[in-house]
């Protein structure tokens, strides 16, 4: 805390590069992606433009939930190596710049959203970003190693908002999309989890491998990844999706379920060693572009 | 050194709200792009 008092009694004001940081760019690509694919498979074209605005606000508005989230977790930040470098625990911030940032994009994000597409997409933006800060980062994050499991919902709305901003409504499609994402989010981030629980430990996350230890995170792992790969490959029965999507959802599928049980079956404790750990984790943010890819491809290409 | 002369900070102050003044007036000159081509797309849907 000392760094970013220190920051505030100089009042030089942040570098514009700072409050891009805050929005978190490298997460968002996956956000902005899943968004466009929810748009893309949607039956009801839109129009370029503003397909091109609802993206942009899906963006913005996990830009804002980025900044609120780094705002609230600042002292957090600061303990662990991973984000100690990020504007406010490293000093090059104040606190109440960060809040405004967050605020006023979230309203923004959504104001424009409502503006360009309709109040369905609108709300569920505005719920996407509500939960992430406030059910996410202020409740859960610091009191349960479910943090992650309920959490992980913030991170499924991109693609029911894609679907929405091009139709004005939810179907199940993108409801299984949604399913798919917070099935998927408790074994990618247990997977991190796993090898930089140190950071997690110095911090007092709960963590499901701080709180519950590195054997049952691992067989929550895999016991996570089978309804995960039920949820990706459901939408080709149920006639959402063609042959060409539901192979692909298999195929991926069981490569993760193969690397989720390689997870469970190691022994290895050094975070360092963790090799199949660390697979999991890159496989599985590959695995998320490449199953919603294979869906677009499949609506676009084989409809 | 005078009694006015700029702090050492003074130089990277102005530096730094010259950068954000800039980024925020591309910013503005993009938003008043994207409003303008919203309310066609959106004249040309009720057509």
């Amino acid at each position: 805390m000392t760094s970013v008092t220190a920051a505030a009694q100089t009042a030089v004001p942040a570098d514009w590069r700072d409050f891009l940081a805050l929005t978190k760019p490298r997460v968002m690509s996956l956000v902005v992606f899943t968004g466009l694919a929810g748009m893309l498979i949607a039956p009801v074209p839109i129009p370029p433009v503003l397909g091109f605005t609802a993206i942009l606000c899906i963006a913005l508005g996990a830009g804002a939930a980025a900044a609120l989230n780094m705002w609230y977790e600042a002292d957090l930040d600061a303990k662990m190596k991973r984000t100690a470098d990020r504007p406010l625990p490293a000093g090059r911030m104040d606190r109440q710049s960060a809040l405004h940032f967050g605020v006023g994009l979230a309203f923004f994000s959504v104001i424009l959203m409502e503006l360009a597409t309709n109040r369905m997409a609108a709300a569920i933006l505005a719920l996407s970003i509500l939960f992430y800060v406030l059910v996410y980062t202020i409740w859960l994050k610091r009191r349960t190693p479910q943090n992650i499991v309920i959490g992980g919902a913030a991170g499924a709305f991109p693609p029911l908002i894609g679907w929405a901003a091009a139709t004005g409504h939810v179907g199940l499609l993108p409801i299984l999309l949604f399913a798919l994402i917070f099935l998927w989010t408790p074994p990618h981030f247990w997977a991190l989890s796993l090898f930089v629980r140190s950071d997690y430990e110095a911090a007092g996350v709960p963590m499901l491998p701080v709180v519950a230890g590195i054997g049952p995170t691992r067989r929550q792992i895999f016991l996570y990844s089978l309804p995960m790969a039920a949820a990706a490959v459901a939408p080709w029965p149920l006639g959402l999706a063609g042959a060409f999507y539901g192979i692909a959802a298999a195929v991926l599928s069981l490569v993760f379920l193969a690397m989720a049980l390689m997870v469970w079956l190691s022994r290895t404790v050094e975070p360092a060693a963790m090799k199949a750990e660390k697979r999991l984790f890159a496989f599985s943010i590959l695995y998320l572009f490449a199953i919603f890819g294979a869906l677009v491809a499949d609506r676009l290409l084989f409809a | 050194m005078k009694p006015d002369a700029p702090r050492p900070d003074d130089a990277e102050i102005r530096r730094r709200q010259r950068a954000r003044a800039v980024v925020m007036a591309v910013l503005l000159a993009l938003f008043v792009i994207l409003v303008y081509a919203i309310t066609i797309a959106k004249i040309r849907l009720t057509l």
